[in-house]
């Protein structure tokens, strides 16, 4: 159970992103982040692994209280959430294997990860996930040779690697054309309903929540202003969300 | 990492018989695997080491040598048994001993650069002040008589010089070369701190010494004081009249500018305006040369084409030598000074801009110059909206930059005699006239990183 | 264009000429242009050129046949004295004799057609006195007309007097300045590649110090980083040449003071290159790996490292390149490599060999030049 409560963070330069925000996730939900751009979605993702620092408020899974973790603590809670990301932010220069790999470093040893000496469990674990994903070919390719989509599947096969309970996606398809769009959402949520893997996802377009999500919550300007069903957001509510002069275009 | 093996083509070959090819000569090994371009790489390495070594009588660094020797044979014997060895290690190994040769060439030298930091202990001390103002001292004198060297006849009473003020006084009235004299003083402000000077009968002056140290004289708070100096040498053998002199400063004026913030200045002026002149004319020819070493200009005719090879090999020849080589080949035809550092400068920037402005104009779109071209504009209309505009930002960026690097340069061709603040630095330096030095690099460290703004300034808004 | 015209840019260009015009009849004057100098002084640097263009290359070996006699100076009136030497083919008109003494000197059987020169050898100095020069005949005779130096009246006794002859002989081998060329032209390479490499201990980890995003946005961090970047432009702004005029005074003249010089200027180019490498990397992977659960040294290994090797590698192949450069005058200061003896050829009139090494100079550049391009083009 992931709960955040009353979440704050304002900006070096006074931005105020979030503007106090509380919602709780039961394990195993499948949650779509919506908004407009600039609402705070990446803050609030970014706050629940303090990748970015909340101002105040507290975020809470599973009674361990992350906000106040020290640091080697919340490098242990961070290897356990997933993250996937717009960009993809693969190292580029890196084989596709070694980018797989990086999944485990929460769990290895500093020395034996930058020697390179992985043991024989996490380089099948790191074929078996690329094989998941469909890219298992590609492994000894660089990561910059790969296709947009084939790049954020091999985030996704990083993620995994972390055999993660949690997984937060900011914009996971953004950078992608619609087919290719849910080709990924569906391994994404291929991992909630098979692993068990609770999901954050925030994402652009109504019509991919819609069909993925179990539940919806929506930001605007840093407040939260709708938590519920995909099936109650009508069009009263999307005009809540998204501004007057919006309509709503559907993915396919 | 683990990579699938690879199914290797040299199985059937012997590990240990490849190790000892290698070992025998280096390269065999792999040549032996059929890794034919990378044992002629070993081999090449390992000739080209060795020959460098011998040539520069650097025997002796036969063990340095040994890593590379050995690796290379291990690896033809990991080859054999089908592993990939990577390229990384071979690599270090030669390092070793390009490095130990680089080390010996170079004449690195820890010990000594330990040893003598106290030399430039000075130097150092002396960069935290520049003397650019320094005040103006007044200073008064008090002179006293007497006679060297001794004459046959017997000499006179002690001397003592006559008032008004204060007054000196002798332990003799005649001194011979490296006598010990004693200096007396009276009615002097107290604890007055002063030199003692000789002055002989011409009028040349120089420090009182005593047992090797320079004479100084403080008074008590009486006014007087005694010092012992040792008669100097004088060069004539009859007894001439001789003084010694007690000077002392009486006024230590405002700071004013010195003599050095002077001559920086004016040196700086000249370095800068080298730069500018140097700048102007380069850019006014690399104008016209670049036309020439254009390849898309250049390709219409074989005879042009030909034309354009002769003016790139001109431009990269004159471009590998450095300005200050070319600045004493000017020094030797236009005499010393900043002319010569002028035109050593322009040739280095002729050859340097033509360069880069070729390359400007190869890279000018074609889209544009049709699109012009298409509206039906005559010619002129074509370069003048088509070309110009794609070409004068690139050349403006390039000048400017030029500029800076002139300005970096001309610091330094006064070292040959060309003019600028060089020349007085490397003057300042060898005198170890530290201060002064100081002056100028801070002057050189000032006016380079304001031009590096501001080029980079100008180039930012243009580009 | 709507009717009226804009004033801005005409102010602009006055303002501007305004400003040029003084300062370019400023820096004429201040530079002692001389137009008129430069032609016709013409000829001046025509010999130059035309030695410049003729290289030394191949010589011959260079052959030497010495012959001496001895002689007495001064010498009382009436004494007897017996010479020694090769008196058969080296005489003397007399070999008694006081300084300013007119003496002859013939030669004969002599290789025919060659020249030489005499010396005298001074009891009690070291060295020889140079006379006159002489050129044998077709029959390998010379008469030569000199007087007693002084200087042999200030030594008394028994002095030689010297005939040398020299000719080249023999196969055609690399001339002595193109092999001085060659061996100062690799140790100029090596000067810049010890200074490359030294200069990486320092400019790698300094770059760290020097990179916005890498330090840490506290104001301790702050300050270190302003730190850095100061240390970088003030040295960069100073000339690598003026360093290693200090230096020699350090470690003295050679190498190695030339090495330290390149050294510390690399240190600052390059740690300026590379903390802008630094800070341009792309901060997503770090959010990634940080993402993992990774500690900062494998946050640094997998996502830093790997995105400044390469730029980081291409610079250090381009300030090599700049050093070699560089290194080629900075023995004109006393720091080593090509310029010490470049130098002092030019400062001998030593054309020929001067030319050799400043085609050496161009060889080596050119192909530093194009190997850099090629290497950092592979990386990019
Ligand atoms: N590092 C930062 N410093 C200052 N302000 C920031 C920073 N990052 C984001 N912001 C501001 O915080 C607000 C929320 O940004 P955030 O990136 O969370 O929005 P978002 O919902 O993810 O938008 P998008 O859909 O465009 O990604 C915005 O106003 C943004 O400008
Ligand atoms: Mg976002």
């Amino acid at each position: 159970m992931l709960q955040i409560q009353d979440l704050v963070k304002v900006y070096e330069d006074g931005t105020q992103a979030l503007k106090g925000i509380s919602f709780t996730v039961e394990d195993g939900e499948f949650v779509a982040i919506i908004g407009l751009s600039g609402s705070g979605k990446s803050t609030l993702l970014r706050c629940i692994n303090r990748l970015i620092e909340p101002t105040s408020g507290r975020v809470i899974w599973d009674g361990v209280d992350i906000t106040a973790a020290d640091p080697r603590e919340l490098r242990r809670i961070r290897r356990q959430i997933g993250m996937i990301f717009q960009q993809f932010n693969l190292v580029k220069r890196l084989p596709v294997l070694t980018n797989v790999l990086t999944g485990r470093l929460g769990y290895v040893s500093t020395w034996r990860s930058i020697t390179g000496r992985w043991s024989r469990a996490d380089v099948e674990r790191a074929f078996a996930n690329l094989e998941l994903v469909g890219i298992r070919e590609k492994a000894h390719n660089r990561a910059d040779e790969l296709s947009g989509g084939q790049q954020q599947r091999v985030g996704i096969a990083r993620a995994l690697m972390q055999e993660p309970r949690l997984l937060l996606a900011d914009e996971p398809v953004a950078s992608l054309d619609p087919a290719t769009s849910h080709s990924v959402m569906k391994y994404v949520e291929q991992l909630n309903r098979e692993m068990g893997v609770t999901v954050l996802c925030s994402l652009h377009f109504l019509s991919l929540a819609r069909t993925y999500a179990s539940r919806i919550l929506a930001l605007k300007d840093g407040l939260l202003v709708f938590d519920g069903s995909p099936q109650e957001i009508d069009d009263r509510r999307f005009k809540e969300i998204y501004g007057e002069e919006a309509v709503e275009v559907e993915i396919r | 990492m683990v990579h699938e093996t690879p199914s290797a083509p040299s199985l059937r070959r012997h590990p240990a018989l490849a190790a000892l090819l290698g070992l025998l000569i280096p390269g065999l090994g792999h040549l032996y695997l059929g890794r034919r371009e990378r044992g002629a790489a070993i081999l090449t390495t390992a000739l080209a080491l060795t020959g460098l070594a011998l040539w520069l009588e650097l025997t002796a660094l036969a063990p340095w040598g040994l890593p590379f020797w050995l690796w290379q044979a291990w690896e033809a014997r990991r080859y054999a048994q089908g592993r990939d060895p990577g390229t990384l290690r071979l690599l270090l190994t030669a390092a070793i001993l390009v490095y130990a040769i680089g080390w010996q060439v170079t004449e690195i030298d820890l010990q000594r650069f330990v040893a003598n930091a106290p030399k430039i202990r000075p130097f150092v001390v002396s960069l935290l002040r520049p003397n650019y103002l320094e005040r103006e001292i007044t200073y008064a004198s008090v002179r006293i008589q007497f006679t060297m060297p001794c004459g046959p006849e017997a000499p006179g009473p002690p001397p003592t010089s006559s008032g008004p003020g204060p007054v000196l006084g002798l332990d003799r009235a005649c001194a011979d070369p490296g006598d010990p004299i004693t200096v007396y003083g009276e009615g002097f402000p107290p604890n007055l701190e002063g030199e003692l000077w000789f002055e002989n009968t011409i009028g040349d002056r120089a420090r009182l010494h005593h047992q090797g140290e320079l004479v100084d004289f403080v008074a008590g708070p009486d006014g007087r004081f005694q010092a012992t100096v040792t008669a100097p040498e004088v060069a004539t053998e009859q007894p001439q009249p001789q003084f010694i002199e007690a000077r002392y400063v009486t006024e230590v004026g405002p700071l004013q500018p010195s003599e050095t913030a002077r001559l920086v200045v004016y040196r700086m002026g000249e370095t800068i305006a080298q730069a500018l002149m140097a700048t102007t004319w380069g850019a006014l020819f690399a104008v016209l040369i670049s036309f020439f070493a254009a390849r898309n200009l250049m390709r219409v005719h074989p005879l042009t084409f030909a034309l354009y090879y002769v003016v790139r090999t001109l431009l990269n020849i004159l471009r590998a030598i450095e300005p200050l080589i070319m600045a004493i080949v000017f020094v030797v035809w236009v005499g010393l000074g900043p002319f010569a550092g002028v035109l050593a400068l322009t040739m280095h920037s002729i050859a340097a801009l033509g360069k880069l402005y070729s390359e400007a104009i190869e890279n000018i779109e074609p889209g544009p110059i049709e699109a012009i071209t298409a509206t039906g504009a005559n010619r002129i209309q074509v370069i003048w909206f088509g070309v110009l505009p794609q070409v004068w930002p690139p050349f403006v960026a390039f000048t400017v930059y030029r500029w800076d690097i002139n300005v970096r340069m001309s610091t330094i061709i006064g070292f040959v005699g060309g003019g600028g603040i060089g020349f007085l630095l490397q003057q300042w330096i060898r005198l170890t006239d530290f201060r002064s030095a100081s002056a100028a690099i801070w002057a050189i460290a000032l006016v380079v990183t304001v031009l590096d703004f501001f080029s980079s300034e100008v180039r930012k808004r243009i580009v | 264009m709507d009717g009226k015209r804009p004033r801005g840019p005409w102010a602009k260009t006055l303002m501007a000429l305004a400003i040029a015009i003084p300062l370019y009849i400023w820096s004429w004057e201040a530079t002692q242009i001389d137009l008129g100098k430069l032609v016709q002084d013409a000829y001046k640097a025509g010999p130059i050129v035309g030695q410049l263009l003729r290289p030394s290359l191949l010589a011959r070996g260079v052959q030497r046949d010495r012959l001496q006699v001895t002689l007495k100076v001064p010498c009382a009136p009436g004494e007897t004295y017996e010479p020694q030497g090769d008196l058969d083919r080296l005489q003397l008109s007399a070999h008694c004799l006081n300084p300013r003494d007119p003496l002859q000197v013939t030669g004969i059987n002599l290789r025919p057609n060659t020249q030489g020169r005499l010396y005298w050898i001074i009891t009690g100095v070291e060295g020889r006195l140079r006379d006159e020069r002489f050129t044998t005949d077709e029959n390998g005779a010379f008469t030569v007309e000199t007087d007693v130096p002084p200087l042999l009246g200030e030594n008394p006794g028994e002095h030689r007097l010297q005939a040398e002859l020299r000719w080249e002989a023999g196969s055609l081998n690399p001339s002595p300045a193109l092999r001085t060329t060659a061996e100062k032209l690799i140790e100029t390479v090596f000067l810049a590649l010890m200074a490359t490499t030294l200069a990486n201990f320092f400019a790698i980890p300094l770059s760290f110090l020097g990179a916005r995003n890498i330090m840490p946005s506290t104001g301790w961090g702050h300050t270190v980083y302003l730190a850095t970047r100061t240390f970088f432009n003030l040295t960069r702004s100073i000339e690598p040449l003026i360093l290693a005029t200090i230096f020699a005074i350090w470690v003295g003249f050679g190498p190695f003071a030339g090495v330290l010089a390149l050294t510390v200027s690399t240190v600052a180019n390059l740690g300026k290159l590379y903390s802008e490498a630094a800070e341009s990397i792309d901060p997503g992977p770090i959010e990634a790996i940080t993402a993992t659960g990774a500690n900062r040294i494998q946050v640094i290994w997998f996502a830093v490292i790997p995105q400044i090797v390469p730029p980081y590698i291409a610079f250090a192949v381009y300030q090599w390149d700049i050093n070699v450069r560089m290194s080629t005058i900075i023995g004109f200061v006393g720091g080593g490599g090509i310029g010490m003896e470049l130098s002092r050829w030019i400062n001998q009139l030593q054309w020929n060999a001067a030319a050799t090494a400043v085609w050496g100079i161009v060889l080596v550049v050119t192909v530093m030049d194009y190997a850099s391009a090629l290497i950092r083009e592979r990386l990019v």
